[in-house]
């Protein structure tokens, strides 16, 4: 959303107009979500959200536009996941969980030369919309997508889907350049094998 | 010359923009010579903009957090 837009918003949200506040968390929820996931896991992620909205609400007039609306609401988020939950989640970094159809492991290699062993399929569709008219599809990968750890599945939602900067994805969840890059290319190399399996198989 | 496996580990910071300007010299110098990598990268720009436009699912309840955020905001002018 562009400066003028979050400018405009904003005073409709300082007076109190109901439209707006749904505005606002429908634009912005399931980013903040991300955040909140990323942060303190599925079980807590909600209520950070919760606390992240009100303190929101509290800081409106405080909001200067020094940072994009987005954010600002984001920093608010992380910073409300971090202060009520000081456990540290580094350590989930290094699981990588299965996934439904694997990734593009060794496997896929010649070990000698470093060659495609089974050279990647050729997907029917060219894109995306087309992709998705497969309700299946849609179906296999939110079953991928849930099976990524809450950090792999954050990172990746945070960069595609919402399309922060990879510095901005470190700041907010506190993590190095180098941790969010393995993070990112691990989620998508699974996510690249469901579509795989799906396009060459025609099942789930 | 990168391997195929060399090339699919850098696919992503090559996506991302965080490769050096050698090793983004390395990566397209392979897939000049490469078809299958080719078709990896591509799938994988196709993977990306899949995801982006994936349905997310429905909020819950947004009209009673709006009008509570409202009353919220009201009360503290």
């Amino acid at each position: 959303m562009a400066a003028a837009d979050d400018a405009h918003l904003l005073e409709r949200l300082l007076k109190g107009e109901q439209r707006a506040y749904k505005e606002l968390v429908t634009t912005y929820q399931s980013a903040m979500r991300a955040v909140a996931y990323a942060i303190v896991g599925q079980r807590h992620a909600d209520e950070v959200v919760q606390d992240a909205w009100l303190s929101v609400v509290r800081n409106l007039a405080k909001f200067e536009g020094r940072s994009s609306l987005k954010t600002w609401l984001l920093t608010i988020t992380a910073n409300s996941a971090k202060g009520r939950y000081k456990q540290n989640r580094r350590e989930v970094l290094l699981d990588d969980l299965p996934s439904p159809h694997g990734t593009i492991g060794d496997d896929r290699f010649v070990p000698d030369d470093g060659h495609w062993a089974v050279a990647p399929f050729a997907w029917h569709q060219d894109t995306p919309e087309a992709l998705l008219t497969e309700d299946e599809l849609r179906n296999c990968l939110e079953h991928t997508l849930a099976s990524l750890s809450e950090l792999q599945s954050s990172v990746l939602l945070l960069r595609e889907r919402q399309g922060l900067e990879l510095e901005e994805i470190c700041n907010l969840l506190t993590l190095s350049l180098s941790n969010v890059r393995v993070l990112l290319h691990r989620a998508r190399l699974k996510v690249f094998a469901t579509v795989e399996h799906f396009e060459e198989t025609g099942e789930c | 010359m990168l391997t195929c496996k060399e090339q699919v580990a850098r696919s992503s910071d090559y996506l991302d923009g965080q490769l050096t300007f050698r090793e983004r010299l390395l990566v397209r110098h392979h897939l000049m010579f490469c078809a299958n990598c080719r078709r990896f990268i591509r799938q994988m720009r196709l993977m990306q903009a899949t995801l982006k436009i994936l349905p997310e699912p429905p909020i819950a309840d947004v009209d009673a957090l709006a009008e509570r955020l409202a009353a919220e905001r009201s009360r503290d002018p």
